[in-house]
């Protein structure tokens, strides 16, 4: 048999209770200057907005990014590397008025953000593109399915070679990196020779693509705050109440609510620290973190209990410290199985995912700290009226 | 083989086979999210103020009817806000006649009178009711469009809190610039006299009139991609309602360019008929949607069906027929959120999220079989069957599958083997107090199944107040983390049990078992 203990190990984690309060106190506390100095990063699920996922063929760093979009007034752009790729976010609040653009008539927000998209896809472009653009031409990497087919109808090909050279197209964009780099590339995909006197004459290759545009309406996040924060409270609520009526003693459940709100405040204080945006799926993985991490504290209260009763005779400390041991393989164990899988979901996931990746690893770690060291550190500070309750 | 462990392998074969049954063939039962598979999600608002104004100002005309008709002195008729209505200037000795014509013909409303002055408000119940009717037309409405343009799979639903928002989710859809108009078109087509103009400028129309413009009076600009860039002064009330409309179709003017054919019914027929006879020298405007499209002078009486002429392309005239047949919006429509996901990001998502499970799957199973030897095996076999069984029921219930989907599966690998951990860690506990292999797996069942209900029952519970919380892809989340944990219950316990019994269960004496 394998075991990480021969036998049953003898740590005396309540003798460390200060220092393990120190720590998260620590943390917490830093969490909460964060907060009120550089606040959250939220994402425009909450803040509104334009997100643009955009990659370029070409090896970019983000300082030529910002120079580009420097030119259009958008230097201020938030831009983020994906990985290791030349993939980038680029997310800005900015409205016409900023970008100085004279709006003709009374705009939508969403209008709005849909113009600054296409100055930022004209900022993207280099002088040639820019040219081939204003001559009429279409940029074959970002323009949709549809919009090919029509321009090529409209450019003299039946409807059956137009939507088949269409689809070429975006089966080799679907395919590859999302940028189709020259026109020999579509010949060898099968395009018609034909087709390609068409294509190399009216439409053009840019070197960038947008993989996905996204606009929030202002109006959205302040809704969804609202929502986010009630849902947060009922959900805590709700497993608040489930824990009074399952251990039927208020320092029990009062104990096992503190440990929960250590692990989802050190979550968010790491997602303050590291600034990773706050969007709907990092309050997913927030509210999985409430229902996920009490599950620990449940299984070392169940022992505790019925330990208080076998172990009549010994002093609290000695019973909270078997107590923990004896549920020490177990603690480690149920969670280094979700946290093998979350560390897989933030290492292979892919960007969009990893911040929810990032979070739940973040209140896995300090679940399963929080179960150990706080849990029943906490039965402890409140020695004297939890024996009394006991007894009585 | 005891009879019970019979017909619990047969109800565990059974639940395979349904799986599958409901699983197969896996590429039409899964649906992939939009983030997985690209499209165009958005969310639009209705805004009904509009709609309520519409139904005020026409409440407002026919009191002006009504007044003319029982000769009822008043200075003016206006609307106030959107449910509102002004009379102003009545005389006290009206005041008899004006209550009755209001507590006969205008139950929806709640009035007071006094003085020169009567006011009345919309009857909240009435507004909501009205409120309500506008979102429902407009999904109707907005559902023929995407129907009649033809977007396999459409999602399109009410959606929010107060209910007044529409979500659409298209597909692979190619053409977004094109269906965003479609879709947001009022397509509100009225006739109506024209009075004054073109002019250049908004001013220059408004200085006509002294800077007054006279109530029955509008100022309304052209579209500038039909007629050159101006302004018209109209008459206000619009000939025929745009309900009157029966038909529209493609059609080809005098030169044969591209053209709107429309058609009356009956009533609107008469109508148009009496007002274009009476009319004749004078201009007629086509307005769409508060932009003039047409202006031509009325040269003869015209009864059923007419053309709109002007600059159109084909397409502008086949999207023009479109949002006409499928009917007019009751309401505007405001775009609150829109998220275009391109082909290929689609595709690099799914490959990650499959790498992630995978990934997941293998450092889990590593785990298990390392540590707990052959009952990692089983516990293997346990979770395997759990992923077939979540899939199954998303299947069943038209899931669709996004990447917080795909995050809430993985996560429910790590969380179904929980339940096996705490059970092997139960038995070890059991075997080290010296029971016998047997009955630690008995006990080490019996004692961790409580632990593993409490434990997934809090997980479920905050899944619910995800899901009363979450818009779609979290949504997806919360039920595949719900139905994920479910099927532990059922393998952890269940399934592995029996895999406990079949591996041990025949042989007399057991002496050891690897743990």
């Amino acid at each position: 048999m394998l075991k990480i203990f021969k036998e049953e190990p003898k740590f005396k984690f309540i003798r460390l209770r200060y220092f393990a309060f120190a720590l998260s106190g620590l943390i917490i506390l830093a969490g909460v200057a964060t907060f009120f100095t550089r606040g959250f990063n939220w994402g425009i699920d909450f803040s509104g907005g334009t997100l643009i996922e955009v990659s370029f063929q070409q090896p970019t760093s983000v300082n030529q990014l910002r120079s580009s979009l420097a030119k259009i007034k958008l230097g201020d752009a938030q831009i983020t590397r994906i990985g290791g790729e030349n993939k980038f976010f680029i997310k800005t609040m900015a409205s016409l008025k900023k970008l100085n653009f004279p709006s003709g008539e009374k705009l939508e927000d969403i209008e709005e953000y849909e113009i600054v998209a296409k100055e930022i896809r004209n900022g993207m472009m280099n002088e040639t593109e820019r040219a081939q653009a204003a001559a009429g031409k279409i940029d074959l990497n970002n323009t949709a399915l549809g919009e090919i087919a029509r321009f090529l109808r409209e450019n003299g090909l039946n409807d059956e070679d137009a939507n088949q050279t269409a689809q070429l197209i975006i089966g080799l964009r679907k395919s590859g990196s999302g940028i189709i780099s020259d026109f020999s590339a579509l010949e060898k995909a099968g395009v018609k020779h034909r087709v390609m006197t068409i294509l190399r004459d009216k439409t053009f290759l840019s070197k960038f693509t947008f993989l996905s545009v996204e606009f929030v309406g202002p109006q959205v996040g302040k809704e969804l705050r609202r929502k986010a924060t009630l849902a947060c409270i009922w959900a805590l609520f709700g497993i608040l109440v489930y824990i009074a009526l399952r251990f039927k003693s208020v320092l029990l459940g009062l104990s096992g609510i503190l440990t929960l709100a250590h692990d989802v405040l050190v979550a968010l204080s790491f997602i303050l620290f590291f600034r990773v945006e706050m969007s709907l799926t990092v309050i997913a993985a927030l509210l999985t973190i409430v229902g996920y991490s009490i599950n620990d504290t449940i299984v070392i209260f169940d022992r505790l209990r019925d330990n208080l009763k076998i172990m009549r005779k010994d002093d609290l400390t000695a019973i909270l410290d078997k107590t923990l041991n004896q549920t020490l393989s177990r603690s480690i164990f149920t969670s280094l199985t979700v946290f093998l899988t979350v560390m897989s979901l933030f290492l292979f996931g892919g960007e969009v995912i990893r911040p929810f990746a990032f979070t739940m690893l973040v209140g896995v770690i300090a679940g399963s700290y929080s179960t150990i060291y706080q849990s029943c550190a906490w039965l402890k500070v409140w020695e004297n009226s939890f024996l009394k309750r006991k007894k009585s | 083989m005891d009879k019970s462990l019979t017909w619990k392998i047969g109800l565990i074969v059974a639940v395979i086979a349904l799986s599958i049954f409901l699983l197969y063939p896996p590429k039409d039962k899964i649906n992939l999210g939009l983030d997985l598979k690209g499209g165009m999600h958005l969310i639009m608002e209705v805004v009904t103020d509009e709609a309520l104004a519409i139904q005020t100002d026409m409440s407002a005309a026919q009191l002006r009817g009504l007044f003319k008709d029982g000769s009822i002195q008043y200075d003016k008729i206006a609307r106030k806000n959107f449910n509102k209505i002004e009379i102003t200037g009545t005389l006290m000795s009206d005041e008899r006649k004006i209550k009755d014509i209001l507590d006969d013909d205008f139950r929806d409303w709640t009035y007071t009178v006094g003085g020169n002055l009567v006011s009345l408000a919309l009857r909240p119940n009435i507004e909501q009711q009205l409120r309500d009717q506008s979102v429902d037309q407009a999904l109707e409405t907005i559902r023929n469009r995407v129907d009649e343009f033809g977007v396999a799979e459409p999602t399109i639903q009410k959606e929010g809190l107060a209910g007044d928002k529409i979500l659409i989710e298209l597909p692979g859809i190619d053409n977004p610039e094109r269906v965003k108009g479609l879709i947001k078109s009022t397509a509100m087509l009225e006739f109506h006299l024209v009075v004054g103009g073109p002019f250049q400028t908004e001013e220059a129309a408004l200085a006509e009139y002294k800077g007054q413009l006279p109530d029955d009076l509008e100022i309304v600009r052209t579209n500038p991609r039909r007629l050159d860039k101006g302004f018209y002064v109209l008459k206000a009330a619009t000939v025929v309602p745009g309900k009157d409309l029966k038909r529209a179709s493609r059609a080809q003017d005098e030169y044969g360019a591209p053209a709107v054919g429309f058609s009356f019914n009956s009533q609107g027929a008469a109508q148009f008929e009496k007002f274009t006879a009476a009319n004749i020298g004078k201009l007629l405007s086509i307005v769409l949607d508060d932009r003039i499209e047409s202006v031509a002078t009325i040269e003869t009486m015209i009864s059923g069906d007419g053309i709109i002429k002007g600059r159109f392309t084909v397409d502008e005239v086949d999207d023009l027929v479109l949002v006409l047949r499928s009917g007019a919006l009751p309401a505007p429509l405001k775009y609150i959120e829109e998220r275009t996901i391109g082909p290929s990001l689609g595709a690099d998502s799914i490959r990650k999220g499959l790498m992630a499970a995978l990934g997941g799957l293998l450092l889990v199973v590593l785990f298990m079989l390392v540590y707990y030897r052959a009952a990692g095996i089983n516990s293997v076999l346990a979770l395997l069957l759990n992923m077939l069984i979540l899939m199954g029921i998303m299947a069943y219930f038209h899931a669709t599958l996004s990447m917080p989907g795909i995050a809430g599966i993985i996560l429910s690998i790590g969380m179904a083997v929980d339940a096996n951990v705490l059970v092997f860690e139960r038995i070890r506990e059991e075997l080290a107090a010296g029971k016998s292999p047997k009955s630690a797996i008995d006990a080490g069942f019996k004692k961790a199944f409580w632990t593993i209900f409490d434990s997934n029952l809090t997980t479920v519970i905050s899944a619910v107040f995800l899901f009363q919380f979450g818009t779609g892809p979290i949504k997806g989340f919360a039920v595949t983390l719900i139905i994920g944990i479910a099927a532990s219950m059922f393998t952890a316990i269940f399934v592995s049990r029996v895999i406990f019994e079949l591996t041990y269960g025949r042989r007399k004496k057991l002496a050891k078992i690897s743990i």
